[in-house]
């Protein structure tokens, strides 16, 4: 049951609306002269109510920060709001005729249509799916149709972290980035290394031995070779050659320490982010279309390839040199306070001097080498927009234009570049200085020690070394946080791909076809990409077995939507879609893509040999296969021509083929899959009028014996189907044999009209 | 594909079409003189234009962002433009504000007066502002072109529902604003 909002139900149950008969309740946060607002709209199996506050809301919280009334699911009224002034309409289901969601520039606009249209209230964009719901649970409720209340029940329990109360920053992803449980993540990142136990063990054997050694030596510089050996005192009094021996062991025996650690790490971590990559693009090759279309190429490209490499770094230079430096901060510590607690104190008093200037100056530093990055990024896209054009450049002349933009971009760049080196060239060396303090506090205080015969002048080179040792790690550990926090951000990202679950998903228990007669049955089906935007309404249309189905109307039409549902890349939305009596959604995928063919408009050729490319459906078929498939394909002339024949590398970086030439490829492609039904989706719109037609002549090869769908711009693609059904803006308007739609003068008499038309102006006609 | 070729029909038909083309390519202007504006009662905005009446239209900005009060493109739900208004100010105050009030509907976007905080962290900056529409509080998916320079100095913020929020002109922010907007460009 839908949480109507606290504060106001009295008021609400006074006027009719009672809690348990609300079905919806759409929040509606803004006012139509342009400002936030507090306004529901309620929906009953009879009324809808329209509950307006008079207040002026002054705050305003959207996605991603905490709900600011509390965490509870239920609605709550912002203070002051039931306080307010509400008013209350109540109208009755019967005197609307219709309620519709006018899309706005980021928001929406609820109408309302009874005698006159009217705007009752309007909400921004992150209402817009609630809104929709609205309107099918009144068409459906107006229809007198059967409501399932689960369907129309209000998500908001999902829609902020129970923990924190942070509203989720991105629909359908339930994470909160705050209460992401790090360790976790960690602990999952780890797994991966879980394979290379053994090469983990070594790795930190080896660090914690080159560290152990390196530590050795300030120690020896130090006390050992000016107290004892030129002191002549102790152990190595006099030992001078041994001593400098030891140095240069123990120097040895780190580096060579160091060098194994860093072999055996540099290859597991190659491996983990292989085992990272590779579950990756996996994950991605199990999900749906709309995945890919949801998220822009680039941005997956930017996944696979930029967090796997941040979580490589992770584990070649994080882990490691946090061990490392760890274990080296605690080392030198130990050993200085070891040696002389007070003389340690006051080595370490400019330290927070150091941390203070980095926590000041790194960010400054960050946000100008943002500038110079964005700099570069732009003058890139200067040099690529203007050398991809070219042609149009030249055609125009604007030579001096490019020339001039170009210069704008470049001085940008070189200005950013110029702050950016004047200030990292004042921090560094201020650093430097601070640092090499904590050295010249010790000459001074040590070497007033020496002089009162406190001190050995061993000990205060030994102090030296060990402090000079020490600010790297420090330095490192100072931005450790930040960078945690990075790396489990990108591992959260790269998990969830792999934990995305596909949106088509083929139902547990699916029934499998071997073979299908290929009977298509479109029941009454709705769909659309983003909610209040329907592309389809209401669709129907049947094709039996062998018959060969046009579809026409203008672009945008739905054309190609209707048959990316048929062969299941999307789900419907309403409605159903029927192969041989089955419904789609119940067959199994490998049905779907055994026996549905795809020649589209947008042919690719995949990387490799012409041959494989044909027989990239089948990759065991023969030789005589792929021959007989380009042969029907109208294909194998053009093959034979060229010098390296079905041998020739085609694809990124391969021969270029011509678009007919691809889309004959591609058509033997569909003949060697040999489905029994074929769609054909534009397969020649972007071809001159000679190549149309030889590649038409494959196509009919093709067709027979096949139940076609077939999408054309051009009518006389279509001359031949049994059947035509017109689609314009989401609907069938026509169908009917050519000859009927002729006879009813009414959208395909206009189409063939205009098309014949344009034919002529071409002078083909 | 049996179509009648006629060359006498082609002809007339080729006139029509000629016709259709010149009247496509026509733009309608609406001013004083042949158009009335009117809100209805049920808060919407209405026109007659010379003899017909539209019921219900929409205001569409052909430069939202670098010229809101020219070409204003008139349209109905079905997206069919009625006409264009060449300069709003060459309407009676009235009128003026009646249509202002639709635009405003339209492009809604509360401009950023102030920038409080805007904390980045795990690939979204979360902004704190103070706008024309009060404290508005909202995020941003960090990395993509949601923070972009629509004019020189205008800056559009699209947080990650979609909602629009602008800063007039990023030059009038204080250092500190600026330091933190950049940031996020």
């Amino acid at each position: 049951m839908p949480q109507i909002p606290t504060g106001i139900e009295s008021a609400l149950q006074e006027n009719g609306c009672l809690q348990e008969n609300v079905l919806i309740v759409l929040p509606c946060d803004r006012n139509v002269e342009g400002g936030y607002a507090e306004s529901y709209l309620l929906l009953d199996r009879e009324h809808l109510f329209i509950a307006t506050s008079d207040q002026v809301v002054r705050h305003k919280t959207f996605k991603g920060f905490m709900n600011p009334f509390g965490r509870k699911k239920s609605l709550k009224l912002p203070p002051g709001a039931t306080n307010s002034k509400w008013t209350f309409e109540k109208v009755s289901i019967e005197m609307i005729e219709s309620i519709s969601i006018v899309n706005l520039v980021a928001s929406g606009l609820v109408v309302l249509k009874s005698t006159e249209e009217r705007a009752i209230a309007a909400f921004t964009n992150g209402h817009m799916a609630q809104a929709v719901k609205l309107t099918e649970l009144f068409n459906k409720l107006k229809k007198n149709e059967d409501i399932d209340p689960l369907e129309f029940r209000e998500d908001q329990e999902h829609s902020s972290c129970p923990k924190c109360g942070m509203i989720y920053p991105e629909e359908g992803r339930k994470i909160c980035p705050k209460c992401m449980k790090k360790h976790a993540v960690f602990a999952r990142l780890l797994s991966y290394a879980g394979k290379y136990k053994l090469s983990i063990t070594f790795i930190i054997l080896f660090m914690f031995l080159n560290s152990a050694t390196g530590l050795v030596i300030p120690y020896l510089q130090g006390t050992v070779l000016f107290d004892q050996a030129l002191g002549e005192k102790g152990n190595f009094a006099g030992k001078i050659g041994l001593v400098i021996l030891l140095i240069v062991i123990f120097r040895t025996l780190s580096m060579v320490f160091g060098v194994i650690f860093g072999v055996i790490n540099a290859k597991m971590a190659a491996n983990v982010a292989f085992d990272l990559k590779s579950s990756v693009f996996e994950a991605m090759q199990r999900l749906s279309l709309s995945f890919f279309q949801k998220k822009q190429t680039g941005q997956l490209m930017t996944r696979v390839n930029n967090d796997s490499a941040e979580l490589q770094y992770f584990f070649v230079d994080g882990i490691p040199y946090f061990i490392v430096n760890f274990m080296n901060i605690i080392g030198i510590t130990g050993i200085l306070l070891y040696l002389d607690w007070k003389l340690t104190l006051i080595c370490y008093l400019p330290l927070p001097f150091v941390l203070l200037l980095m926590r000041v100056s790194f960010p400054k530093l960050w946000r100008l080498s943002w500038r110079k990055h964005r700099g570069v990024s732009r003058m890139n896209a200067v040099i690529s927009d203007s050398v991809t054009g070219t042609r149009v450049v030249k055609a125009f002349g604007k030579e001096k234009l490019e020339i001039k933009r170009f210069d704008k971009a470049n001085r940008s760049f070189s200005g950013a570049e110029q702050s950016f080196n004047k200030t990292g060239s004042t921090i560094f060396p201020i650093l430097t200085i601070l640092t090499q303090i904590g050295g010249i506090i010790i000459w001074a205080f040590g070497g007033w020690k020496v002089m009162q015969g406190d001190f050995t002048f061993g000990k205060i080179m030994t102090f030296i070394n060990y402090i000079y040792l020490l600010y790297g790690p420090v330095q490192f550990m100072n931005n450790i946080v930040n960078w945690w926090s990075y790396c489990m951000s990108a591992a959260q990202r790269i998990f969830e791909i792999q934990d995305a679950v596909p949106e088509v998903a083929e139902k547990p228990g699916a029934i499998h076809l071997e073979k299908v007669k290929g009977e298509i049955k479109v029941n009454h089906i709705t769909f659309g990409y983003e909610p209040n935007k329907s592309i389809l309404k209401g669709v129907t249309m049947t094709a039996k077995p062998g018959q060969m189905i046009g579809v026409v109307g203008h672009s945008g039409a739905g054309k190609s939507t209707l048959v990316n549902l048929i062969s299941r890349l999307y789900d419907v939305n309403a409605g159903e879609i029927q192969i041989d009596g089955v419904g789609v959604k119940e067959l199994t995928t490998r049905t779907l893509r055994d026996n549905i063919g795809i020649v589209s408009q947008e042919v690719y050729v995949f990387m490799g040999t012409i041959a494989e490319n044909i027989a990239y459906a089948n990759p065991e078929c023969t030789v005589d296969d792929i021959v007989q498939a380009a042969k029907i394909a109208n294909a194998h002339d053009f093959i034979e021509k060229l010098p390296d024949g079905y041998d020739t590398i085609v694809g990124t970086g391969g021969h270029n083929l011509s678009g007919g030439e691809k889309q004959r490829i591609s058509i033997a492609r569909a003949v060697l899959h040999n489905p029994r039904i074929l769609i054909l989706d534009e397969a020649t719109a972007s071809l001159d009028t000679e190549t149309e037609l030889q590649i038409q002549e494959a196509l009919e090869t093709l067709i027979r014996g096949r139940t076609t769908i077939a999408i054309a711009h051009r009518l006389s693609t279509l001359r031949n189907a049994d059947y035509l059904i017109v689609m314009d803006a989401g609907k069938v308007v026509e169908s009917g044999t050519h000859d009927e739609l002729m006879a009813k003068d009414g959208m395909y008499k206009d189409l063939v009209r205009k098309h014949d038309e344009a034919l002529q102006l071409k002078g083909v006609g | 594909m049996t179509v009648d070729n006629g060359i006498q029909t082609v002809q007339e038909e080729k006139a029509e079409e000629q016709t259709d083309m010149a009247d496509a390519t026509k733009i309608v202007y609406l001013t004083t003189q042949n158009c009335k504006f009117s809100n209805t009662d049920g808060n919407m905005l209405a026109v007659q234009v010379e003899e017909q009446e539209h019921p219900v239209v929409y205001v569409h900005c052909s430069f939202p962002h670098t010229n809101r009060r020219n070409y204003l493109s008139i349209r109905t739900i079905d997206n069919k433009e009625i006409g264009i208004i060449k300069s709003l100010d060459d309407f009676p105050p009235d009128i003026i504000a009646l249509l202002e009030k639709h635009l405003e509907l339209r492009y809604f976007a509360p401009e950023i007066s102030k920038v409080i905080g805007i904390k980045e962290e795990y690939g979204y900056s979360f902004w704190d502002t103070e706008t024309t529409a009060g404290s508005c509080r909202f995020t941003v998916h960090s990395g993509r072109t949601n923070v972009r320079l629509v004019t020189e100095k205008k800056l559009l913020i699209t947080d990650v529902d979609g909602n629009r929020f602008l800063i007039q002109d990023i030059e009038q922010l204080s250092d500190k604003e600026y330091r933190m907007v950049e940031m996020c460009m």
